[in-house]
């Protein structure tokens, strides 16, 4: 489930979140529900030196500089182990479900994340 | 770098916050439960050795949101601290009293605006019901502020009511005899403790909060100052039910609907004015209560049918609004059916007293499993540990007592209240 695990864990999570975002840009008529939508996420490994930041704008992703460094503050972060934020971005893993439990957690507003696990589930239909 | 929170409530914000969560009209039949059973001062003992333990409690939870700061608040906690199967598990019957506990309040509801309007109260009950499951449903939420506004003008309001009825009742020769009634017996008085406990169910939900406030120990702060204020509202208010029994005559009122609306006997109740300001008062309550439970109960309804615990069709977005329609209506039928159901004073107490026992048991779950990973800290010692199991215990045996003191008085006021007005 969690294969690469001896690979760097930045890059172990710059991966999954560009497997998830392209997985997101394939998809024009779910970015086009999210028109309004400006956040900065970022995630962030409870366990292991690894963070990624995203920017989108009007719904659409931002483009990124190396290493997935986003200018500015972020207005969601999400906060998580490793293996848990690259199952998420793997679609292999609802976001809801480790955020009930306590194993993944959030600074910003709900309401941000609600819509990241919408976008989760309509990717990965359960 | 922490993320933006640049609308971040503040501190008065959050404790209005814990004391909107714990304060429903529900709570004035609470009372009126306690002032039946215990009466005068040791109403207000009642109320104040509740507040003990909520302290107590409110110093825990602090350190759990410190270290698990997630808005999915005790079940997030108790999961990490004892695993996913025992947080669902505690959690449950907690999360099925709130939904019936809603209904007591449609009931109220119906009683109060039937006090309003020409209307039937079951009309009251339903329209209020669909009203605040449509405001959920279009996506709208009261802002944190607006509701902390709510709040400050509920507390001030009855905390004056209740001030006007002892001040009222001072005048009286009877009056010491009322604050000081014979001792209530040893149960009466731990199932009169365990039924404060109710009171300041919800108070815990500030922790709720934490994904937007990381200041350090304002979430600890906001729970601690929200039990000290829920403390002095509902000792005020003890002693305005104790003083309205004999004080107005709304209180003498006897009969169904008297007794599921004890709070409009308070104070200048006799007064039209007052009378309906108190009225609108308790609508206002209800419909913050309702609102945030709809919510809350929603999105817990949609993460488990995410997950499959629950019918997936359940786990269905509205994409615009960001709210689970089915979930919601889920949640309406369910608390339409139950307010339907519970006709009954026996079943209403049971209701109340199961409330406070199931509360007693997640939050007693909820102290123990500060005491273990990832909430304790390294070294911690172990009279902590001790002090967490004896706290964990009473919790336990209030609400225990609580539910055993309802039984037999819930048998002696079998009377139906399906029509009351």
């Amino acid at each position: 489930m969690n294969a690469g695990t001896d690979v760097d864990p930045q890059l172990r999570l710059e991966r999954a979140l560009a497997r998830f975002l392209a997985a997101y840009q394939a998809r024009p008529d779910l970015v086009a529900e999210q028109r309004g939508w400006c956040p900065v996420i970022a995630l962030s490994a409870s366990d292991a030196p690894a963070r990624v930041m995203v920017a989108l704008d009007d719904g659409r992703v931002a483009p990124a500089a190396a290493g997935w460094i986003v200018p500015g503050v972020p207005t969601l972060e999400v906060l998580g182990a490793l293996d848990t934020l690259c199952d998420v971005l793997g679609l292999r893993l609802d976001p809801n479900e480790p955020y009930l439990f306590g194993e993944l957690t959030v600074a910003g507003a709900e309401a941000d994340f609600v819509r990241l696990d919408y976008i989760a589930s309509r990717l990965c239909p359960r | 770098m922490p993320a933006v929170t640049a609308r971040a409530p503040g501190q008065g914000t959050l404790v209005a916050t814990g004391c909107g969560t714990a304060i429903a009209c529900v709570c004035a039949l609470g009372l009126g439960e306690i002032d039946r059973r215990l009466g005068g001062l040791w109403s207000v003992l009642a109320v104040m050795c509740a507040a003990l333990l909520c302290a107590a409690l409110a110093r825990a939870l602090g350190r759990l949101a410190a270290v698990v700061p997630s808005g999915a608040g005790l079940l997030a906690f108790l999961s990490r601290g004892l695993g996913r199967r025992w947080g669902l598990l505690l959690m449950l019957p907690y999360v099925a009293l709130v939904i019936a506990v809603v209904a007591v309040e449609a009931r109220i509801v119906g009683a109060v605006s039937a006090r309003l309007l020409p209307i039937p109260p079951a009309a009251g009950a339903l329209a209020f019901l669909l009203f605040t499951w449509a405001v959920a449903r279009s996506g709208v939420r009261p802002g944190l502020r607006v509701q902390a506004v709510a709040t400050g003008v509920l507390m001030i309001g009855f905390s004056s009511l209740a001030v006007a009825s002892v001040i009222a009742a001072a005048r009286r020769p009877d009056f010491l005899a009322q604050l000081l009634p014979a001792p209530p017996s040893a149960l009466a008085l731990l199932g009169g403790i365990g039924q404060a406990l109710f009171l300041f169910m919800g108070f815990e939900l500030v922790t709720n909060q934490a994904e937007l406030v990381r200041v350090p120990g304002a979430i600890s702060s906001a729970l601690s100052r929200s039990v000290r204020l829920l403390a002095f509202f509902y000792a005020l208010a003890a002693l305005g039910f104790t003083t309205r029994a004999h004080g107005s005559a709304g209180a003498g009122r006897e009969g169904a609907a008297g007794w599921l609306t004890p709070q409009l006997g308070l104070g200048g109740a006799d007064s039209s004015i007052a009378a309906a300001a108190i009225r609108i008062l308790c609508l206002l309550a209800s419909f913050t209560s309702f609102n945030g439970a709809l919510l809350t109960l929603s999105r817990l309804v949609y993460a488990l049918a995410s997950q499959g615990v629950l019918p997936r069709r359940l786990a269905r977005m509205d994409a615009r609004r960001m709210v689970p329609p089915d979930a919601l209506a889920v949640l309406l039928a369910a608390v339409v059916a139950l307010t339907f159901l519970l006709t009954t004073h026996a079943l209403i107490n049971a209701v109340l007293a199961g409330s406070a026992a199931a509360a007693g048991l997640v939050w007693a779950a909820a102290v123990a499993v500060r005491e273990r990973p990832p909430f304790a800290e390294p070294g911690r010692a172990r009279r902590h540990q001790v002090a967490a199991l004896a706290l964990a215990s009473l919790f336990l045996v209030f609400g225990l007592s609580a539910l055993a003191e309802s039984a037999p008085a819930s048998a002696a006021t079998r009377v139906e209240i399906a029509h009351a007005h």
